[in-house]
């Protein structure tokens, strides 16, 4: 009889446990997301955490080991856009569902590729399965704000009916490279 | 022997009752006194044990219900935290303004997994990476129709020349062939042209894949395919009321990057009514033009149909 209450309280405190990791997730990304915080903020920040750091010792990740992993970040992200030629002028997401086998998050995500401007929605479905995690989009959403030809409106509704992120990235990123070379090879002729 | 009585009694009751004992008459030998004792020393240490585990047991229990207790105020205290947040960020438009002024560690952090977040949103580009201390890392995604499957990486050295360090790039992909061509002069172009072979690769398998899991009822034996899934062999059999012949069918992707098969061969058993041959040249431009798995979706949903018509 004993036993059995230990079980209930047990399953509760597991229960609880696993709702106080949602509500603290949630929480935190909803923070994450609202917030903003221009660059001159984050190096007047850096600057007076180095000014807090030479006051005292902490215990805790040194300022500078944040300065460290923010600058190579900061160096990683900003290789890949020049790389790719995709920058991102902004993104937010948003947890709408989450079990302990699934994620569903949605996400705005706004940039340009070299000079063509997009817009995009959708929806993020992660499965944990056996041994790995699975990824699929769902009701994604393109807006194209530059002059739009047929070729590219197009390429935005296939992307759109079958959900094809990865495709519409890379066909842009081409669409764009070549774009520029004709744009290049137009002024070499001026 | 003096039957216990069980519940939790002195300990030991011992000595006027082993006087008794001796006293009624009852000619205990020595060895019967000492035997006595001896269960009732037993008796004893059994009684002490059930206590010290009752006692550990409503310990555990006292334990259990304080900690229900606390993580129960812990959720309400977020609750009620999430709720306050959501309110605000309802009464609120643009950015939000936090009562505390957020220490300077905070909004480095904050910066950091805001950074984190679009780095991670370029591994749904199909290319991402970060820099090494010799060059780069970079990871090629696959996806098939909004699926994403298997990433690939390749570490690049960039110093003296450019040139692969290591790679998780499958055997059967001819790497070393794209690298030869591109690697020092466009490594762009490089990226791309392997990311072509790379997800062409990925959603055949992935076709394949899909037919095995989901229209096994179709196939008769063993799909046959290669490492590069670019030749399977099979039996199929489109369902229907009446009796079918099993096709053999050939599908051969002669395009390394692409998923659709260039070359389709169908066959029908010797015994098949010749009227067959018309299907199976119908089948023949279903499987040139439309994915795998879906050709068998549209045999499944065409099932009531005249036979074998797609």
């Amino acid at each position: 009889m004993d036993n059995s209450i230990c079980q209930v309280y047990e399953d509760e405190i597991q229960s609880l446990e696993e709702e106080i990791k949602l509500l603290t997730e949630k929480y935190e990304e909803s923070q994450q997301e609202s917030t903003f915080f221009s660059d001159e903020e984050i190096l007047m920040s850096i600057k007076s955490l180095q000014r807090e750091f030479e006051g005292e010792s902490k215990g805790h990740e040194s300022p500078s080991d944040l300065k460290a992993q923010l600058e190579s970040l900061e160096k990683d992200l900003s290789f890949l856009m020049k790389f790719t030629g995709i920058q991102f002028t902004s993104h937010s997401k948003k947890t709408v569902e989450k079990t302990r086998s699934r994620t569903v998050q949605k996400h705005r995500l706004s940039g340009n590729c070299h000079s063509l401007s997009f817009q995009l929605e959708f929806q993020l479905l992660e499965m944990q399965n056996k041994e790995s995690v699975s990824a699929a989009i769902t009701d994604l959403s393109i807006i194209m704000k530059s002059g739009e030809d047929s070729d590219m409106r197009k390429l935005v509704s296939s992307t759109e009916e079958h959900g094809n992120l990865l495709t519409f990235f890379r066909s842009l990123s081409s669409y764009a490279e070549w774009c520029e070379h004709r744009r290049c090879t137009f002024l070499h002729f001026k | 022997m003096e039957p216990g009585q069980g519940e939790l009694s002195p300990a030991f009751p011992l000595a006027g009752e082993c006087q008794e004992k001796v006293e009624e008459g009852k000619a205990y030998s020595p060895d019967g006194v000492f035997a006595y004792l001896e269960m009732l020393e037993a008796r004893a240490h059994k009684a002490a044990v059930k206590q010290e585990e009752t006692e550990q047991q409503e310990e555990k229990l006292a334990r259990l219900k304080a900690r229900v207790e606390e993580l129960r105020l812990q959720r309400d205290e977020l609750r009620a935290k999430v709720d306050l947040q959501q309110k605000r960020q309802l009464g609120k438009e643009g950015g939000v303004s936090n009562p505390a002024q957020p220490s300077a560690r905070a909004v480095l952090e904050w910066k950091i997994k805001s950074i984190k977040a679009m780095l991670e949103v370029f591994y749904l580009t199909g290319i991402s990476g970060k820099l090494t201390k010799r060059g780069v890392c970079f990871c090629i995604s696959t996806a098939y129709e909004g699926t994403y499957l298997d990433s690939y990486h390749l570490d690049l050295l960039t110093k003296p020349e450019v040139q692969i360090y290591r790679h998780s790039v499958p055997i059967f992909i001819p790497l070393q062939q794209i690298a030869k061509k591109y690697l020092q002069t466009d490594i762009r172009r490089f990226l791309s042209v392997l990311s072509d072979h790379l997800n062409a690769y990925a959603g055949r398998r992935y076709q394949a894949d899909q037919l095995q899991e989901h229209f096994s009822d179709q196939i008769e034996g063993t799909l046959q395919r290669n490492s590069l899934c670019n030749l399977l062999v099979f039996n199929y059999k489109v369902p229907s009321k009446s009796k079918t012949f099993p096709f053999n069918v050939r599908l051969l992707y002669g395009d390394l990057c692409c998923s659709l098969p260039t070359e389709v061969v169908i066959s029908c058993t010797p015994n098949a009514p010749a009227s067959l041959a018309e299907t199976a040249a119908a089948h023949s431009d279903l499987f040139r033009r439309v994915a795998l798995h879906k050709v068998f979706r549209s045999f499944s949903s065409a099932v009531g149909n005249v036979d074998g018509a797609p």
